[in-house]
């Protein structure tokens, strides 16, 4: 039988798949490595595909290959390649075609897709995006052209990315949020209030409290959009955003521990030998609670695929886990930082919290305020790593808090 | 390739005048001079900081171009990459502003160009053979070295004072 | 209410930690914010060794000998640059202090000539007294006469190029043998500063210690000559001060009144301000616009200048000046001369206060100015009242916040005023001193400066010494600093040790006596010479020391040169920008003592500070034999 072999496999070319197949590279010169990606176009900074539905970069221009720490040499790259299955006895996994491809060690960075909910009728219409991929944006670009409004459906940090896209080339935008206010799930709806009003004043027009409870189309796509408080938004556009779902579905009957993700140990190792996992369809672990966590994000992505990448290559790694909420970013010209654990109506912890006219930080301490577990800042994200240092090492702040509270923290506060 | 040198800080020999923030700042000007930098518009920004610590200690902190590099990693678009002379830099054109590695850095180092809205770090001024704000330390606490010349050194003070090296 | 540790750290005063909790809501900067900002502070700066005298450099001395510049281009080394930089902050704290008793000088004159529009002389006796000083004839004329040739003879101390100044003489013959033999007897007042600017140029003097004793020469021609101008004839045209009880902190500010606050040094102009204040017109103007009167309160210096000569309130020292305007309640702050924060312009476009300059000496920006000259003083004065009562309407009342907070205080003890509470002679103090219930005079002077905890180096170090039965006199923000905690009443005398408790209350005055505004630091001066006479010694024999525990001004330079140079020993609460020479660092805090029998300390703990004084004063009392 016509099967290939590699040393290392990579099911998935996205962020997880190639930081692993980089840190290989570095370890190991010689073992063949090679990535299988589902996707047509080779891999690509995921988090850029809103510019080029804002027309602003080419895909060419958002390709990983060669860029940043992507510089490894010797990595081969099948796109269009999907895995049906995994026969862990064999050592192999299966493609869609039934050709099979053997490996050694095997990392599962499978990623995830868009949630669509159920509940909403009509999202299979032309014109409804769940804007994740290359070719996402590329029929979203296409699909711009013809149109004048779209409603973009969830109030989360992608839509909104999305959103100003599409505000860009002229479109108007709706955003109609279940929630009482956007960004519901890396902050309170109070804490968003700056946020808020920087969109308020960019011309995005959001609806809060509001659900679509279906997608009415005709021949050329999607017409409008029909809400549970009875009105109808007339648009040409649809885009959802309700969150992500990991993709295990081609571990089906193999072995690999699946418990919502693929459940991964202290060393990113998959519940086999030989077996890792990485990025968003992993389950890995919060530092400060140690709760077990699934997140979507680029940079945790990247941090534990090379940990995964460096265990597989054989200097064995421990990965020290991953905040569920860890984002930085800037809408509507106003920057922010959400880390840790920033929800904290009804939970017992001490909380610092200023606001002026351009500014707000929250900062969350543990019930006894000796450890931060938790920061929001908003228009002024000076220092936001040293924040990120001080929640993820579990540091004692006793010596540096009021220049924690008060945001002058520098690392000269760390030294001696 | 011959041993890099890096940027070391010795903290008891800061004087807080912030002479190597005014260097930084011309040395990424367009102009490259003092006088014609503070007229340009955006005004250049320097990439260290000069921070202070109670009772009076000065704590200069520059990019330390880590090993393990976390604002490489994390960034999004692929604009930070390890050069052969194992500078990191920041490649201006691919940064989008998202911040992510200011997010990241545990140094606070990374700063936020923002009439361009643009990252800045660090780039160990490639034009020059010593950087600018090593250059114009007016009392050495800024050391450009190379790892064992400088740990060699820091032996040699070690009996007269207590040198705090920062860097590497 | 509780307030967060930054801001409870920034000062000692209740009406502070309101006023920047306020500050901080509103979002609004002030000089603590500002300060943090600086930090760190240049250590070339702080040790004094940049030189920008000459366009070779800017140059500066590194204090690591192994690694940088050990001299400047022309060759100076830190010892020359230190030294050059510090008797240039002298020029300048002597000029200041100068150039305000010029302007007495000049409305003395006016006054004399009948050219000044509503000014009068108030104190014939001591204008008779000052006449005597410099030999002016008084049999038979009329006080015009007498205080047209006072003036002219003052206003000729300035440029005077031979002989000494008058008053030089009051200090005691040997103090001026002393001086005369060190070469710092001082010539006229302005000459001093200008050689000073002369010696400091490139290439002229470069030797340390003779850089320092023309510091001294022309620090000795402030105390003894200009502020003591400023002094003495505020009291010919103003009166002599006296004891009066008044209040002190922003809560002398009022919601329901046109409030306006006098804030800089010259009473030429606060004077004024009071007077247009109390015309019928204005008040039934401000009474028409819904205020219940007009509420005149004074601020640094000019504050201790209107309460100690009418009981005028004090609304607060140097650091509080831009808390007044964050009150929302200051219709108008109307300025002169010296420590006015040119922030006070940003600030008030964030209220409604009118921010009126009046010197030409003195421009901000964001401020009116309307000038102010000593011909039509009155009419102008009305003029700037007028605008304030004007404003009161455009007061935003969401914006208004007082805080309650204000102390009674006993204030106005003029040299005169001291003599009289004894009874009309010194001996009961000079008695007291000998039997050891008062063991010495403390002079505790100087501004506010946020290096230290607002008000908490003042205050501490006053509250040591009086514990341990030292007399307090005081002025500037010192004096207000201890005027807010209630240190200026006689009932304060129950902080005080046994001794000094019991003269206090035998005299029934305060054991910390205020006397007035930076200038009438030559008061202080003036007791001493009074106390060494009557003694028959030099005031360096006296129990006396000095203090500014909070400086920061270049007067206060000159000051504290002046002081050392009269002899008293003297602490500084932050250090001045000399350690960068060891040479120079020697002579101010040794050397000093050879050649004019005192020197500095420095000592940022005001409680050991304090005892640095007491152990100056215990031992020159063993000297004494008492």
């Amino acid at each position: 039988m016509n099967q290939q072999q590699s040393q290392y496999v990579i099911v998935g070319g996205s962020a997880a798949g190639m930081a692993a197949a980089h840190a290989i590279r570095e370890k190991d010169p010689r073992g063949k490595i090679t990535v299988l990606s589902a996707e047509p176009d080779a891999p690509y900074f995921r988090p850029l595909i809103p510019f080029l539905v804002a027309g602003k970069k080419t895909p060419a221009e958002m390709a990983m290959t060669g860029c940043g720490p992507y510089t490894g040499k010797n990595i081969v790259i099948q796109t269009r390649a999907r895995v049906a299955s995994v026969d862990t006895t064999a050592c192999c996994v299966v493609m869609e075609d039934g050709t099979r491809h053997g490996y050694k060690k095997i990392l599962f960075a499978t990623g995830s897709r868009p949630y669509v909910p159920p509940d909403i009728e009509g999202t299979d219409a032309e014109g409804v995006f769940a804007l994740r991929t290359l070719v996402d944006a590329r029929e979203m670009a296409a699909r711009r052209e013809r149109t004048t409004h779209a409603v973009m459906l969830g109030g989360g940090l992608l839509n909104l990315k999305a959103a100003f896209a599409l505000l860009e080339k002229g479109v108007r935008v709706t955003l109609v949020v279940y929630s009482p206010e956007v960004l519901s799930q890396l902050m309170e709806p109070e804490d968003a209030t700056l946020i808020r009003r920087a969109l308020d004043k960019a011309g995005l027009s959001i609806m809060t409290g509001v659900a679509a409870t279906g997608i009415i189309a005709d021949a050329s796509g999607v017409t409008a959009v029909a809400l549970d408080n009875g009105d109808t938004l007339a648009c040409q556009m649809v885009c959802i955003g309700k969150g992500v779902r990991p993709n295990v579905e081609f571990l089906a009957g193999s072995d690999v521990a699946v418990d919502g993700g693929i459940v991964a140990d202290r060393y990113t190792g998959a519940s086999l030998p030989d077996t890792y996992t990485a990025g968003d369809v992993a389950v890995t672990y919060e530092p400060v609670t140690g709760a077990p966590i699934m997140t979507a994000l680029w940079t945790n992505a990247v941090e534990m695929g090379r940990c995964a990448g460096l265990n597989m290559a054989g200097v064995k790694t421990v990965y020290t886990g991953t905040f569920g909420i860890l984002n930085a970013t800037q809408v509507a010209d106003e920057p922010f930082v959400s880390m840790g654990v920033v929800h904290t109506t009804g939970k017992d912890c001490e909380i610092y919290q200023k606001a002026t006219s351009s500014t707000f930080r929250k900062l969350v301490f543990d019930a006894n305020g000796t450890r931060l577990i938790g920061a929001v800042l908003v228009g002024d994200i000076t220092n936001a790593g040293l924040y990120r240092y001080v929640i993820r090492e579990k540091m004692d702040v006793a010596r540096f808090k009021r220049p924690l509270i008060d945001h002058t923290l520098h690392y000269g506060h760390f030294m001696r | 390739m011959s041993q890099p040198k890096e940027i070391f800080v010795k903290t008891d020999r800061c004087m807080g005048c912030r002479s190597c923030i005014n260097a930084c700042a011309v040395e990424h000007s367009v102009s490259k001079s003092l006088f014609g930098a503070i007229a340009e518009n955006p005004r250049p920004k320097s990439r260290l900081y000069v921070e202070w610590v109670s009772p009076d200690n000065k704590v200069p902190l520059v990019c330390r171009h880590c090993e393990d590099a976390p604002c490489m990693y994390a960034c999004i678009s692929g604009a930070i990459r390890r050069d052969a002379d194992g500078v990191v830099r920041t490649d201006t054109d691919k940064c989008i502003g998202c911040w992510t590695c200011v997010m990241v850095c545990p140094y606070g180092v990374i700063g936020r160009h923002l009439e361009e809205h643009k990252a800045v770090r660090c780039d160990r001024c490639p034009d020059r053979d010593v950087p600018a704000c090593v250059n114009a330390c007016p009392t050495g606490a800024l050391v450009y070295q190379t790892v064992p010349a400088y740990s060699g050194a820091v032996r040699q003070h070690a009996s007269r004072e207590l040198l705090k090296a920062e860097g590497g | 209410m509780a307030f967060s540790d930054k801001i409870l750290e920034k000062s000692i005063d209740p009406t502070v930690h309101q006023m920047l909790d306020r500050a901080e809501q509103l979002g609004i900067e002030t000089v603590w914010d500002r300060y943090e900002k600086m930090l760190p502070e240049c250590a070339f700066g702080e040790l004094g060794v940049c030189c920008r005298n000459c366009n070779m450099g800017p140059c500066r001395i590194s204090p690591f000998e192994d690694e940088g510049p050990q001299r400047g281009i022309c060759g100076a080394t830190a010892d020359i640059i230190v030294a050059r930089n510090l008797i240039r902050m002298i020029a300048g704290g002597a000029a200041a202090h100068s150039d305000h008793g010029r302007d007495l000088a000049h409305t003395l004159l006016l006054t004399a000539e009948g050219k000044s529009g509503g000014y009068a002389i108030k104190d014939e006796a001591k204008l008779a007294a000052l006449a005597a000083e410099y030999g002016i004839a008084t049999e038979g004329r009329g006080k015009d006469a007498i205080a047209l040739e006072l003036a002219k003879a003052v206003y000729a101390e300035f440029g005077k190029q031979e002989g000494f100044l008058q008053f030089t003489r009051r200090a005691p013959q040997k103090r001026v043998d002393q001086w005369q033999k060190m070469g710092i007897d001082p010539r006229g007042i302005d000459r001093e500063i200008v050689e000073i600017m002369h010696r400091t140029h490139i290439g002229v003097d470069n030797d340390p210690v003779n850089l320092i004793l023309q510091g001294l020469k022309a620090s000795i021609a402030d105390g003894w000559g200009g502020s003591m101008v400023a002094t003495e004839l505020s009291d010919v045209l103003f009166g002599t001060p006296e004891p009066v009880r008044s209040e002190a902190n922003l809560g002398v500010l009022k919601e329901d009144h046109v409030n306006i606050v006098a804030h800089g040094h010259e009473p030429v102009l606060s004077e004024m301000i009071l007077a247009a204040a109390g015309d019928p017109g204005l008040v039934a103007k401000a009474e028409a616009a819904g205020a219940k009167g007009i509420n005149v309160v004074g601020m640094c210096c000019t504050g201790n200048e209107i309460i100690m000569r009418h009981g005028i309130p004090l609304a607060g020292n140097f650091m509080q000046q831009e808390l007044a305007i964050i009150t929302g309640a200051v219709d108008a702050m109307i300025v002169d001369v010296q420590c006015i924060m040119p922030a006070l312009g940003d600030l008030c476009e964030c209220f409604h206060t009118k921010f009126i300059s009046t010197s030409y000496k003195a421009k901000f920006p964001g401020a009116v100015h309307m000038q102010f000259n000593e011909e039509n003083a009155l009419a102008i004065a009305k003029e700037i009242v007028g605008a304030a009562v004007e404003n009161y309407g455009h007061r935003v009342p969401e914006k208004v916040f007082i805080p309650k907070e204000k102390t009674a205080c006993m204030v106005g003890f003029s040299a005169e005023a001291i003599i009289k509470a004894l009874g009309g002679t010194l001996d009961p103090l000079l008695d007291a001193i000998k039997s050891g219930a008062i063991k010495g005079i403390a002079g505790v002077v100087g501004c506010n400066n946020p290096k230290i905890k607002h008000d908490e180096g003042h205050v501490e170090l006053v509250r040591e010494l009086i514990r341990n039965d030292v007399l307090v006199v005081n002025t500037g923000c010192n004096a207000i600093a201890t005027a807010k905690v209630g240190l200026m009443l006689p009932e304060a005398a129950e902080e005080a040790g046994d001794g000094l408790k019991g003269v206090c209350q035998a005299l029934g005055i305060p054991p910390v006596l205020h006397m007035g505004s930076c200038v009438d630091i030559s008061r202080i001066l003036s007791v001493c010479a009074a106390v060494a006479n009557a003694l028959g010694v030099d005031i360096s024999d006296l129990p006396v020391a000095g203090a500014a525990p909070e400086w920061m001004s270049e007067k206060a330079v000159s000051i504290g040169a002046y002081v050392v140079s009269s002899g008293i020993f003297t602490v500084l609460g932050t250090v001045p920008p000399v350690l960068g020479s060891a040479v120079v660092t020697e002579v101010l805090t040794k050397a000093a003592n050879d050649v004019v029998g005192a020197a500095f300390a420095v000592e940022t703990d005001p409680v050991q500070g304090a005892r640095l004084m007491i152990a100056h004063m215990d031992k020159k009392r063993q000297a004494l034999g008492i």
